[in-house]
């Protein structure tokens, strides 16, 4: 049962010679099971906080905790053993290898968890077969649609039976078919493993999704859903 | 249950090999066009360090495999210093000596040998059957083969071949002025002499050998195998028998003189290679270098999922690894190839002087040497992602970069690559001005400094182009300067293949220019002295001397004959060198010629070569031996050790081990022989030289083997033996030109092919296939013209470099001069060709589909 915890996060940047808080002082906790959603118009700083819950960026103060642990002072090596061992993460352009089956890519993760080759890919075959891919192991991504490969991306992201899921912008390139389906399935995943989700999205249909949601409005975290952003972003 | 079965799948740093083997061919799947063309660079670049590391070695390697082969056992040698040598008695005295096991005679004398398919310079060989005694591999079988050669000679199988001779038909032998006909009596195999088939060595029985080469009674050589412990004794001995008129040396001794004839070639050779190595090492660096962008854009999205800088490093060791080693695989035969295709020729004036073998020998040390060249290029090439593995660097940085993610080249590596650029055209400065002899480092270090100066280039390319687009009403310059630097990685890499194959083809080929100019016009002064010469067929080196009665006056009654004198000539050993003697008459005008001249004054030398004890030395001689004008040297002549003074320094006069030019009064009296090696004839005003050259004919008689030959006729043979000399520097300068020309085309066609997706983006904004279609062939020569800047500037200095190397340490007569139109020419075929095929591809390329800018 695991918790992730963010306590007066703040993460800056510099650029044409001004200080931007991209991410400002913001406090969260999601518990276990709890499928959460970050809301907010691009440049909100929701893919920064992300991507420090991922331990791909540190904070510039603050700190992420998750079971207690500090993220923030994580070596490189750690870090990685981190998002290796503990974090499934899904990309909005879902970074997959080209050159490489559905199913290759779906194990790309267990191959850096010392798996041999064969039992990589006995592992990530049932998360695939789940997301209706069955019949698609063998395929390149370019011979995918993208609802198929943003599947592949999310069979990666959980084959490694993560405590921890981060969505980015997840249906960011789906039809709205689509998008409800990989929503459904996160949600799903979620409350099945009882594990802390986070979902940045801008669309404030995913919030339906969700069982809480955040708006992040230029660095800043508010509870609920601001519609007069909703305004904003879609007009 | 199934039994478990063992499996070989070890794990570094939690990366099982299978599963590395799996990322790697799905890399592969995607990328292999620019793989395939990364190796293909490493192949080529290793196929070019392998061909010349062999050719380099091969021609030492054979001779001191022939001399073996000839010498056995023997451990001693007594030698003439007069190619007349000694009277045959001496050599019975020698094996009489106490001590002395076998003493086997051996005459040996330069001779042509006619077939019915052309005619070969080689060295007659004339033994006795004491020559068995030695055991060599040469001769295990003459005891046998004795009675074969009765009457008649043996030929080496290449020999054979080439002229076409068979065993028991005729062939023609001209020695000493003379024709013969004699009869081929055996065709000698790799089975019977060992590698010594495939030289130049016609042998046969020692009584024939003296008849055909009009030393009755006399022998050149005498081979020594002293008893186990009784080699000091014996050589005591021949010492006191030699008296100071003979040589007593180790019986491979000739293997040293070969070295050291060698050396300024291998010299110059090697600074050739060195440049060619470092060329193809960093063409292959190049190559690797395309695929860097791919590789970093997927390596940043494998740390995004957990993967640590350990596994990171592995992942890129394992697929350079995999690719080096393929690679350079494929590079050691095709080296092979152009060793035994390209490489192979040996020098025709080595080959009569060595018992050179041409023999193709190839070390471990070679392939270990190029093999290592091409997995370093692999290697340092795929490491360069390395640098995203900072600490101070984010993980997804490359993927947020501007242009196509893992392409950018930030200001700091820009300016620092400059930097380092500067500082290693310094130090090769340096190395070069401190010491002639650094030349070599120099000239690599300039090839390393090359692609140093590209970012920078390429960023000034950029902004010039940029501010022309502002100017210019068009949308492709604006398109072209975007696009080049969304793909800078790319576009360096390419420059720097160009700038490359520029350096290499501008420094080696304008070198070797220079050389071959050098050698011309020292040729073309020296032959130009008289309108008419009479020598033996093919006596390349001026030491073939003849003896036929009554010659020189014949000549001279011919119509139209003015004058006629005798120049003399003969190869001495002195020490670890085999000295060119020269001598010509008192007050000639060939005695000294400007083009030879390095140091001294020219009339003045002429006016002391009047007289004895005077002579020219060239510089490398002087040089060894801490000569100045005006100094005194001794020379170990057949009559016993005479002291001249050196009345000017020259060049080596085509003859790098070094050359004396002595007056013919002081030849004849201290080599006890008045018989000339060339007639110079000149005519009386009005007689043509066509003209002048028949009635010489005429007066010779058909019988005659020497040949006739106008100024004109002497001057072009041999200005083309003498280039003989240089053909593996000219085959590693069009080998290069033709590498580079291959990669860069090759290069850039991937490069387009990898510009789809980017092409397909413009596409679908509204761009045509014409307008996109100039775009490309505007980059392509965007890149290529910084490249060919770079190369050509580099290329100049270096070249500049190896005619100072050429001049100071090998003693060839090398004068820089800039060649604008060979590099224009070298510019033209390495840039012109390039862009010329690129067009293809481009315009396929300009084709694709603007959907495909839809797919990730």
């Amino acid at each position: 049962m695991s918790t992730l915890e963010l306590r007066e996060v703040v993460k800056r940047y510099e650029g044409g010679g001004e200080t931007v808080n991209a991410v400002d002082r913001v406090s969260l906790s999601i518990g276990p099971g709890e499928f959460v959603a970050l809301y907010g118009p691009s440049g909100s700083g929701k893919t920064t906080l992300l991507m420090m819950a991922a331990t791909i960026m540190r904070p510039d103060s603050g700190s992420i905790l998750f079971d207690g642990r500090e993220l923030g002072c994580l070596t490189t090596r750690e870090s990685a053993r981190f998002r290796r061992e503990t974090v499934g993460i899904v990309f909005q352009s879902f970074h997959l290898m080209q050159g490489a089956s559905a199913l290759d890519n779906a194990a790309l993760k267990l191959f850096a968890l010392n798996m041999r080759l064969n039992e990589a890919r006995e592992t990530a075959r049932p998360w695939l077969e789940r997301l209706g891919l069955g019949h698609r192991l063998e395929h390149k991504p370019s011979e995918l649609s993208m609802g198929e490969r943003q599947r592949v991306a999310i069979a990666r992201a959980l084959a490694n039976k993560p405590r921890m899921l981060l969505a980015d912008e997840p249906t960011g390139n789906l039809d709205s078919k689509r998008s409800r389906e990989v929503l459904g399935l996160l949600g799903e995943i979620c409350a099945e493993r009882d594990i802390p989700t986070m979902l940045v999205t801008h669309d404030p249909q995913a919030t339906a999704f969700v069982s809480q949601v955040y708006t992040l409005r230029d660095g800043t975290l508010t509870e609920g859903l601001d519609l007069d952003l909703h305004t904003t972003v879609s007009g | 249950m199934r039994p478990r079965r063992f499996r070989f799948d070890p794990s570094i740093f939690g990366l099982r090999l299978t599963a590395l083997y799996a990322i790697y061919r799905e890399h592969w799947r995607y990328y292999r066009a620019p793989e395939l063309m990364a190796g293909a660079g490493i192949a080529v670049g290793v196929s070019l360090v392998f061909g010349v590391l062999v050719a380099n070695s091969s021609i030492l390697g054979s001779t001191r495999e022939a001399i073996h082969a000839v010498d056995g056992s023997a451990s001693l040698e007594l030698v003439a210093r007069s190619p007349h040598g000694f009277g045959q008695g001496l050599s019975q005295r020698v094996s009489e000596l106490p001590g002395v096991a076998v003493a086997a005679p051996v005459l040996r004398e330069s001779a042509v040998i006619e077939g019915p398919k052309g005619r070969l310079l080689g060295q007659l060989i004339g033994v006795s059957a004491r020559f068995v005694g030695l055991e060599s591999s040469a001769t295990k079988d003459l005891g046998a083969g004795a009675q074969l050669l009765s009457g008649g000679v043996g030929l080496p199988s290449g020999v054979a071949s080439a002229i076409g001779a068979h065993t028991e038909r005729q062939a023609k032998l001209l020695a000493n002025g003379v024709a013969h006909t004699v009869q081929v009596r055996a065709v000698l195999d790799a089975g019977a002499i060992g590698s010594l088939a495939a030289s130049r060595i016609f042998v046969t029985l020692l009584q024939n050998a003296q008849t055909l080469a009009g030393e009755p009674g006399r022998v050149t050589q005498v081979l020594i195998r002293p008893y186990p412990g009784k080699g000091k004794q014996v050589e005591g001995e021949l010492r006191r028998l030699a008296a100071g008129q003979l040589d007593v040396e180790p019986a491979d001794h000739e293997l040293e003189l070969a070295q050291t004839a060698l050396k300024p070639t291998n010299q110059s050779t090697s600074l050739f290679a060195a440049i060619s190595l470092m060329v193809g090492f960093l063409l292959a660096l190049n190559a690797m270098l395309l695929t860097v962008p791919e590789r970093r854009r997927q390596l940043a999205e494998m740390r995004e999922q957990g993967y640590d800088s350990r596994q990171v490093v592995v992942v890129l060791a394992s697929q350079a690894l995999a690719l080096g080693i393929a690679a350079s695989i494929v590079g050691i035969f095709i080296g092979d190839v152009l060793a035994r295709t390209i490489f192979d020729e040996v020098p025709s004036y080595l080959a009569t002087t060595f018992p050179i073998t041409g023999h193709q020998q190839i070390h471990l040390t070679a392939v270990l040497v190029a093999f290592s060249c091409g997995v370093l290029a692999a290697l340092l090439a795929s490491m360069s992602p390395i640098m995203d593995l900072r600490e101070s660097r984010p993980i997804d940085a490359v993927l947020h970069e501007p242009g196509e993610p893992g392409q950018s080249i930030g200001d700091d590596v820009t300016r620092n690559s400059a930097l380092l650029g500067l500082a290693i055209l310094a130090i090769a400065t340096a190395m070069a001005l401190l010491n002639s002899g650094l030349t070599i480092p120099s000239g690599v270090a300039l090839a390393l400094a090359a692609p140093c100066f590209m970012p920078i280039l390429f960023r000034a390319a950029t902004r010039v182009l940029g501010r022309i687009a502002r100017h210019y009403h068009g949308g492709m310059i604006a398109i072209t300067t975007i696009e080049l630097e969304a793909t800078a990685t790319r576009s360096v890499a390419l420059a720097c293949i160009t700038a490359l194959a520029i350096y290499g083809s501008v420094a080696v080929g304008g070198a070797r220019t220079d050389l071959i100019r050098g050698i011309d016009k020292g040729v073309s002064q020296e032959w130009g002295t008289a309108a008419i010469w009479v020598t033996p067929d093919q006596n390349i080196r001026d030491t073939d001397s003849f003896h036929v009665q009554g010659v020189a006056a014949a000549i001279a009654r011919a119509p139209g004959v003015a004058s006629v004198s005798a120049h003399q000539g003969a190869l001495l050993d002195a020490g670890t060198q085999r000295l060119w003697i020269r001598a010509a008459p008192p007050g000639s005008a060939s005695m000294i010629l400007s083009s030879e001249l390095l140091q001294g004054d020219l009339a003045h030398a002429r006016a002391l070569m009047r007289q004895s004890g005077w002579a020219t030395v060239s510089s490398g001689f002087a040089s060894e031996h801490d000569l100045r004008i005006g100094g005194p040297f001794t020379l170990p002549t057949p009559s016993g050790p005479a002291r001249f003074d050196v009345a000017a320094i020259t060049t080596n006069i085509g003859w790098p081990p070094g050359t004396i030019t002595l007056n013919t009064n002081d030849y004849s009296h201290y080599w006890q022989s008045t018989d000339p090696t060339t007639l110079a004839v000149d005519l009386k005003p009005g007689t043509t030289p066509t003209a002048g050259a028949r009635a010489i004919r005429q007066a010779l008689g058909s019988k005659s083997a020497l040949r006739v030959q106008t100024s004109h006729e002497r001057m072009a043979e041999v200005k083309a033996i003498g280039r003989q000399g240089l053909s593996v520097i000219g085959d590693i300068s069009k080998l290069l030109l033709l590498i580079s020309a291959l990669a860069l085309a090759v290069a850039l066609s991937t490069a387009i092919y990898q510009r789809r997706g980017r092409l397909a983006s413009l596409k679908a904004q509204g761009f045509d296939r014409l307008q996109l279609w100039r775009g490309v062939l505007l980059e392509s020569a965007v890149v290529l013209g910084i490249g060919c800047l770079d190369g050509a500037i580099l290329g100049l200095y270096g070249h500049a470099l190896a005619d100072r190397y050429l001049r100071v340490n090998t003693g060839f007569a090398a004068s820089f001069s800039l060649g604008a139109a060979q590099i224009i020419l070298t510019l033209l075929i390495v840039g012109g060709a390039s862009l010329a095929v690129v067009a293809i591809p481009g315009y396929s390329a300009a084709g694709v589909a603007p959907e495909l800018s839809f797919q990730e």
